[in-house]
């Protein structure tokens, strides 16, 4: 989102993550990675996370599944989805074309402003990132190629998953650009 | 179906969806802690 985040202020939308961390954690992850949007915590999940649909109820640290959702100016939700995992995510597309139906003038978004940053305990440094991902690529590569004959299905998942990662690791290359 | 909200900014402070709803909004959720 944050490669291309001058894209949606172009077609008249702003771009905010939402997490049930700790305001500093959002904001260590915020500097971490240089993004031009907020992060913003709602860390009893009351607020936003459980009453649009994404508490995840399965997971014992009381997170938020991955999910995307568009709103339109007058209120109304014109799009929601809900991922498995952090490579389970809409593509940014189709996001756009969404975006773009709404027929919106362009609108800007100043920079997010940082209180206390304190990572979490389990926060990879940028610099772990390239390593992290590419090996959560090539165990799926690696499951994939163990369990070619499943089906289409399966193999076409692991293959969107790989490719999710893959554009994370492009999205890195990016990250010290907009440090700069 | 219409939403409104207030959680908290990256400084602690109280943030009120509504009051950035002058332009369509992206909203993206995370597990967090990365």
């Amino acid at each position: 989102m944050a490669q291309r985040h001058g894209e949606f202020l172009g077609k008249g939308a702003r771009v905010f993550a939402i997490s049930a961390d700790t305001p500093p954690m959002n904001a260590a992850v915020s500097q971490k990675l240089a993004l031009p949007f907020p992060i913003l915590s709602d860390p009893d999940r009351d607020r936003a996370i459980t009453p649009l649909g994404f508490a995840d109820e399965k997971d014992p640290r009381q997170i938020s599944r991955p999910g995307t959702v568009i709103v339109a100016p007058t209120g109304e939700i014109v799009y929601s989805v809900t991922g498995r995992d952090y490579a389970d995510r809409p593509d940014e597309d189709d996001l756009l074309g969404q975006v773009d139906q709404l027929g919106l003038p362009p609108t800007t978004q100043g920079p997010p402003t940082l209180g206390e940053v304190q990572p979490g305990d389990k926060a990879v440094a940028v610099e772990g990132l390239p390593s992290y991902l590419r090996g959560a690529k090539f165990a799926a590569l690696a499951i994939r190629s163990r369990y070619r004959d499943v089906g289409d299905e399966f193999r076409d998942d692991l293959k969107g998953y790989v490719q999710m990662v893959e554009r994370y690791l492009e999205a890195l290359t990016e990250v010290e650009g907009r440090k700069a | 179906m219409s939403t409104d909200f207030t959680v908290l900014d990256m400084a602690g402070e109280p943030w009120t969806f509504s009051d950035h709803l002058d332009a369509a909004a992206v909203m993206t959720f995370h597990r967090g802690d990365f």
